[in-house]
């Protein structure tokens, strides 16, 4: 199994998926929701699963989780079989739903415990566990607040929190970041990508697309059909040019430059500024490359320039109606 | 680089003739406006000024007042201000004349479900008594710049979320409104509708004035104008260009293989603000006033080889920067010690 790259995990790749669905599928009637879905998430990565609204993801989430019974198909969940166990499946992960689940009227804390007591959680360990949560999550200020009283911010990483408490290894994320401010949002993601550094397995869905690049694999669904399913790179790679990349060189040093930069292969432009080359991928012959031309010249200045997320999907969508 | 709506450049957009050259310029004016929900204050005394035609993207997080502020804006809620001029009109008089001349698409789908596309668009003719012609060729157009037309029999209900959107803004520019608010229109919809749905406001942006909130920030970068709210009250109003200019911070990138390990160890220096891994670099943000310069930024970053950087470069702000700038001088203040006509301006930071 390839392992992504780029994301810094230190998880062996010869794990094994710790989620693992196969040819999932979910009947209303007469109407297809999720249509022979299957996909892997292996251990410590952050996963993100993206899709409009009515595209089936919500009720891929809902099933992967135990709260809905597919139609056909299996999922197994860190060991666990959903269908068989979907209860258990459920004390076995974090889960934060689209609206955070904070009860109003009780202050944060007394959210705290109440959670803590579901999870079976209490003294000495909860005391621990959440003082090292508040302050990871800068939440300190905040315990005793009504929870209705937070801003949106401060609740969605009061959700976060509470989703981890009691460790578990895989966190299902249902569109955090939706209505939190831009700031937020990045905070957020960092505290995402701390726990997948710490091991934690993080399927996280969302409607910004951008988002994509804090992840190490992206699977896009569409009308109940996985349409994309590969690492951030591979998608920019399959379904735009991939990177543009701009230096700009005094004179002098043009020649030079492009006789480097010509062993990339690949489109190669001269301009009047420097070099321009386009790459798929930044794979390490191509840094490589570049390095060994950028300290050539040291006053090279470097630009790169990548597609958008967005127009990737946007890219996506439109081969897979054209049925290539 | 990124264009929604076609492989066009944007720009600034042109002075074409308007399709309603004999109606007045939109003018909204408000002082003062407020609204509560009880206990709850969710407008805490906006002032603001909008007019002509365009389109205003109105952003900020959940709870800042979005919903609240469109919705006043189209006479539905009653509201106190010492000044709330729309159209000509006093939102807070008899607001039924005015609501005549505003298209208004609210977050939820609200059309008739159960009756179909061309159904819907002519419950809305005659609830605007628009005229049948008017209505024929009009519903025309509109269905075929939404490439609705297949659909006209389809019961609003089983269109797809994209659809369902594009009908809701059909319907509101049935009757050529001066005034189009929409609350998130695109928020949720898949990202070729997104795309559609904007360009079908791009064409409406000559001959009306546009406001929406939106959470994207590729469409906020596409607006004429953004106010941002939080709190109830605008912190901020400009042109996105404008807004950019203020925003005293420098923005770079790191790449290399371990963009993660290359945003802590950017964070290590003294000056940085804040570095965070997207993809294969690490976005590095420095505030102006304690940059020591690109050059020397540049330099140090490139030096952070244990983290495996190969390269950086200086970047122009974007529309994430704009908004992180604008979201993080907000203060924040425990509902206890919270003051009603405060303007949180002077609380201190909290991060």
């Amino acid at each position: 199994m390839q392992r992504p790259t780029g994301a810094g995990i230190d998880v062996t790749p010869t794990a094994g998926p710790i989620i693992r669905a196969a040819g999932l599928t979910k009947r209303f009637g007469d109407f297809t929701a999720v249509d022979n879905l299957s996909i892997e998430v292996q251990p410590g990565t952050i996963f993100a699963f993206l899709g409009a609204n009515g595209s089936g993801k919500s009720t891929t989430i809902r099933m992967l989780i135990g709260l809905l019974q597919p139609t056909a198909g299996s999922i197994e969940v860190d060991g666990i079989d959903v269908i068989q166990h979907p209860r258990k499946v459920r004390d076995h992960i974090g889960y934060m739903g689209q609206k955070v689940s904070l009860y109003a009227g009780l202050s944060l804390r007394e959210n705290v415990d109440f959670y803590a007591g579901l999870y079976g959680l209490t003294g000495e360990q909860l005391q621990q566990r959440w003082g090292a949560l508040r302050e990871r999550f800068s939440l300190g200020d905040t315990e005793d607040e009504k929870s209705e009283d937070l801003p949106a911010g401060i609740r969605q990483r009061a959700g976060l929190a509470l989703s981890t408490l009691h460790q578990p290894r895989v966190l299902f994320l249902d569109e955090p970041t939706a209505g939190v401010d831009v700031y937020n949002r990045g905070l957020f993601w960092e505290l995402i990508q701390d726990e997948a550094h710490a091991g934690v397995t993080v399927f996280v869905t969302t409607h910004f697309l951008e988002e994509t690049d804090y992840c190490d694999w992206a699977c896009f669904i569409d009308a109940g059909r996985v349409i994309a399913n590969d690492t951030p790179e591979q998608l920019r790679r399959r379904y735009s040019v991939g990177y543009r990349v701009e230096l700009t060189l005094p004179a002098g040093h043009h020649d030079r430059c492009a006789a480097v930069l010509s062993a990339i292969g690949g489109p190669l432009t001269r301009t009047v500024n420097g070099v321009q080359i386009t790459v798929p991928t930044l794979e390490p012959r191509v840094l490589d490359t570049l390095e060994v031309a950028t300290t050539a010249c040291p006053e090279a200045q470097v630009h790169i320039e990548q597609a958008e997320m967005t127009d990737i999907f946007r890219r996506v969508l439109t081969e897979t109606a054209k049925g290539t | 680089m990124t264009d929604l709506a076609s492989g066009k450049s944007p720009g600034p957009h042109p002075e074409e003739a308007a399709e309603e050259s004999a109606a007045p310029e939109a003018l909204i004016r408000l002082r003062g406006l407020r609204k509560r929900y009880g206990r709850r204050i969710a407008l805490n005394g906006i002032d603001l000024t909008l007019e002509g035609r365009q389109i205003v993207g109105i952003v900020g997080p959940d709870g800042a007042g979005k919903t609240t502020l469109i919705r006043s804006l189209a006479g539905l809620l009653e509201i106190e201000a010492e000044e709330a001029t729309a159209l000509g009109h006093d939102l807070r008089g008899d607001v039924t004349a005015y609501k005549a001349h505003v298209g208004y698409v609210p977050q939820a789908f609200s059309l008739h479900r159960d009756l179909s596309v061309m159904e819907n668009l002519r419950f809305t003719a005659r609830l605007q008594r628009l005229p049948p012609q008017d209505f024929t060729q009009r519903s025309k157009e509109l269905l075929a710049r939404t490439g609705l037309t297949p659909f006209v029999d389809r019961p609003a209900g089983a269109l797809s979320g994209g659809m369902k959107q594009k009908l809701a803004v059909a319907n509101a520019l049935l009757f050529r409104p001066q005034l189009l608010l929409l609350d998130e229109p695109t928020a949720g919809v898949d990202v070729m509708a997104r795309a559609e749905i904007w360009a079908m406001l791009e064409r409406e942006r000559a001959a009306a004035l546009i406001i929406m909130s939106t959470s994207y920030l590729d469409e906020a970068e596409h607006c004429d104008q953004l106010v941002y709210l939080d709190g109830g009250r605008v912190v901020a109003t400009g042109t996105p260009a404008a807004l950019r200019a203020g925003v005293a911070i420098e923005l770079y990138r790191a790449w290399g293989d371990n963009p993660r390990g290359i945003a802590q160890a950017a964070r290590q220096l003294a000056y940085v603000d804040g570095a965070r891994a997207t993809g294969r670099f690490a976005r590095v943000e420095v505030r102006r006033q304690t940059t020591p310069g690109a050059a020397r930024v540049l330099h140090d970053l490139r030096a952070l080889h244990g983290a495996g950087v190969r390269f950086a470069e200086a970047r122009p702000l974007d529309m994430e920067s704009v908004l992180l700038a604008l979201a993080s001088s907000r203060a924040w203040q425990p509902a206890s010690t919270q003051r009603e006509a405060g303007n949180g301006k002077d609380a201190g930071r909290s991060r």
